[in-house]
């Protein structure tokens, strides 16, 4: 969990525009909102090909 | 002497849940800074006051600067930080939980069911998803960015 408004440079770096975002490895994958957890395991295997 | 932060009810809601549901110890490490950090003054209370609430949670305080060797076991950077593990007794196992910045407004309850959580040593997760996870062959770092509301 990254409070956005305390760390300013990490967001911008992520690229936060709406929150919840969930980054994965860095911008290898974004979602943004809430999401079940088999399409986040989806996101992961996107992201790690 | 500064006022407590968390209102007698929430202490008491958060108690009932502490009661019914901690098994395990959970070790809450805290990494404040002297340098620049806005919140962590109340985010050492937060956590102390939460930790009070069950003699299942252990709070230890770091500073980043002072005890930078641990900061950088538990790839501390921000301040405040923290990291919630598993006390075992003997050992601290880290489950790789991070929160970076002060757990206000809807974080606050992310964090007292994380705690559940460790505490549960169980990730809840389904069999399918601890498949597909137990053949990651890579590190797997997750950023979840939130604000307070």
């Amino acid at each position: 969990m990254v409070e956005a408004m305390e760390f300013p440079e990490l967001s911008d770096r992520h690229n936060v525009s709406g929150v919840p975002q969930t980054t994965i490895n860095d911008g290898a994958g974004t979602v943004v909102g809430a999401y079940p957890e088999d399409q986040l395991l989806q996101e992961i295997k996107n992201a790690l090909k | 002497m500064s006022n407590k932060l968390l209102r007698d009810d929430i202490i008491k809601q958060v108690k009932e849940v502490f009661d019914s549901q901690l098994k395990n110890t959970v070790e809450i490490l805290f990494f404040g800074s002297k340098d620049d950090c806005e919140h962590c003054e109340d985010t050492r209370q937060l956590v102390e006051e939460v930790s009070n609430i069950s003699d299942k949670l252990h709070l230890s305080s770091y500073d980043l600067q002072d005890d930078a060797e641990i900061a950088q076991q538990y790839h501390v950077t921000m301040a405040p930080g923290l990291v919630l593990a598993a006390n075992d007794g003997n050992q601290i196992v880290d489950y790789g939980i991070r929160y970076a910045g002060i757990p206000s407004g809807y974080e606050f309850s992310s964090l007292i069911q994380d705690l559940v959580l460790v505490s549960s040593r169980d990730s809840g997760l389904s069999q399918e998803t601890r498949n597909a996870l137990a053949e990651l062959k890579q590190p797997v770092h997750l950023h979840v960015f939130v604000t307070p509301t």
